[in-house]
């Protein structure tokens, strides 16, 4: 998807809340908007998602998109299952599989006992996770996720993250804006700032660089003597020898079970000894002593 | 598209907003249509109110989502295509109301001129009356489409405005509403069935031009 000197105002005279924006977004590529409160952060996410089309330049090549708002207070007439396998259908899933699936993420996230509540009836939280489940069950080939995060509990922050991290792995794209500076942390491909209408692109702590935020998870793997990881892994780790002909291959956090689900499934599979999480990256420079 | 116009025949139904337009139109029907009534008149009669209802639907049609909620489907299905859903499904419901008004009139009502002298042809008077009926429905949904978000958003200006739309495009001359109306209802006196091709034909294209362009402003005006 390409945003070709994009710009948007709200009304023919409003001042622009964006203003020629180029931007290239690749397939299976994991995007970060940052931006203080009415940057436009927002409007650059709905112009994504093609909720609101620019008021200058185009947008091309956008996918099948889904989107998760910020708040979902839905005041519809439907239990949470039934608007799931309406959405569902309007993504263009046919027969039960949109119920099947409806149930599954409502599961993953906690909520199946509230498959059977209105909307109308949820709490803020349930409600934001039927909001997310409806964009995930489509297993979109972009997914907008503005703020998605908030309102949901720890639980299920952690398996929205991992939900990201499927999603990219399966050749997706993710775009998303979210307060917590360490949300999916090292998982993102590139982060931008919206300032002054426009787009900056921020230093995101590369995977190269060895030394990411938040915290990661390390897989001592055995794979064939002598053969490397596969290519192309999820999460790129960054990989050691370990003891005894292992490998150690670290990733954030949200790619662990993607990362192991790889490896697990990989031609020919490989072993996995040990999982650990760790809190920051072990780099490679030593830890500074401490002093006296 | 079908999917959509399920979820918005869902929605419209589950929101029982669709109940007060009908219940006023079942009412108006109930009273002004008596067994062996002239059936020319009757047609007129039951198709006229259509476009209000028509506009009413609609209004509940486009309203029904909380913006989160239309956020979600926009991305999912386009913002034009959602909005053209809603649109649709207000439109056919109105068809539904239309087409069980009609049929009623048709049952009970004398085929036979206003003074029950001529025998007026059933089958061309019913093709008229569904005409008329379909003719009305159409204009109210263009109006309702207009005078709606995403034309005119303030529920405070959208109101009077399709209020108003709705009575002008009935009383004025020149109105293709107006004109199939009364066709039917001067023709009553002498039995003369006027099939109103030229005022649907009209209809449609006014109606297809306001809901082509307000699918089209519903991913610039938000």
């Amino acid at each position: 998807m390409k945003l070709h000197k994009v710009g948007r105002r709200y009304g023919l005279r409003g001042p622009w809340v964006l203003r020629d924006v180029d931007l290239e977004v690749p397939r299976g590529a994991l995007l970060r908007f940052e931006g203080t409160n009415g940057s436009g952060k927002s409007t650059l996410l709905r112009l994504c998602a093609g909720i609101d089309a620019p008021s200058t330049g185009r947008v091309t090549g956008r996918p099948r998109t889904a989107y998760v708002p910020e708040r979902f207070p839905a005041a519809l007439p439907f239990t949470a299952l039934e608007y799931l396998s309406h959405l569902g259908r309007v993504h263009g899933l046919r027969g039960a599989e949109p119920a099947r699936r409806a149930t599954e993420w409502l599961e993953r996230f906690g909520a199946a006992g509230h498959a059977r509540t209105p909307l109308a009836e949820l709490s803020k939280g349930t409600s934001q996770k039927v909001a997310v489940a409806q964009a995930l069950l489509a297993e979109p080939e972009l997914l907008v996720l503005d703020e998605a995060w908030t309102g949901l509990d720890r639980t299920a922050r952690g398996t929205l993250d991992r939900a990201v991290a499927e999603r990219v792995t399966a050749g997706g794209t993710v775009v998303f804006v979210d307060h917590d500076p360490a949300r999916l942390a090292g998982a993102a491909d590139a982060c931008y700032r919206v300032v002054d209408a426009g787009l900056r692109p921020q230093e995101t702590a590369t995977r190269a660089a060895g030394a990411t935020t938040g915290p990661c998870v390390t897989v001592v793997a055995q794979g064939p003597p002598g053969a490397d990881p596969p290519a192309g892994l999820p999460g790129a780790p960054t990989t050691a020898p370990g003891p005894d002909g292992t490998t150690r291959l670290t990733v954030p956090a949200a790619h662990s079970d993607t990362l192991l689900h790889a490896l697990l499934t990989a031609r020919p599979p490989w072993h996995i000894h040990a999982v650990t999480p760790e809190e920051a990256r072990p780099d490679r420079t030593a830890p500074r002593p401490e002093s006296p | 598209m079908i999917p959509l116009l399920r979820y918005h025949f869902a929605l419209l139904v589950g929101s029982h907003r669709w109940l007060p337009p009908t219940i006023l139109y079942a009412a108006y029907v109930a009273i002004g249509i008596r067994a062996g009534d002239p059936v020319l008149d009757g047609f007129g009669y039951v198709a006229a109110p259509l476009l209000p209802v028509a506009a009413w639907l609609v209004r509940a049609g486009v309203t029904a989502e909380p913006p989160a909620a239309r956020a979600c489907t926009a991305a999912a299905a386009g913002p034009g295509r959602a909005h053209l859903a809603a649109v649709s499904t207000a439109a056919l419901a109105a068809t539904a109301l239309g087409a069980l008004g009609t049929a009623f009139t048709a049952l009970v009502s004398d085929p036979h001129s206003a003074d029950h002298r001529v025998a007026v042809p059933m089958g061309p008077a019913t093709l008229a009356g569904t005409f008329t009926a379909l003719c009305c429905v159409l204009l109210g949904t263009a109006v309702g489409a207009l005078a709606n978000r995403p034309v005119v958003r303030s529920p405070g200006r959208a109101i009077p405005t399709a209020a108003l739309a709705a009575l002008l495009l009935l009383v004025a001359a020149g109105s293709p509403a107006n004109a199939a109306v009364s066709g039917l209802v001067t023709g009553s006196p002498r039995g003369t069935v006027t099939v109103p091709w030229l005022p649907l034909g009209i209809a449609a294209m006014i109606t297809a031009a306001a809901v082509a362009g307000a699918c089209a402003l519903s991913s610039r005006r938000t």
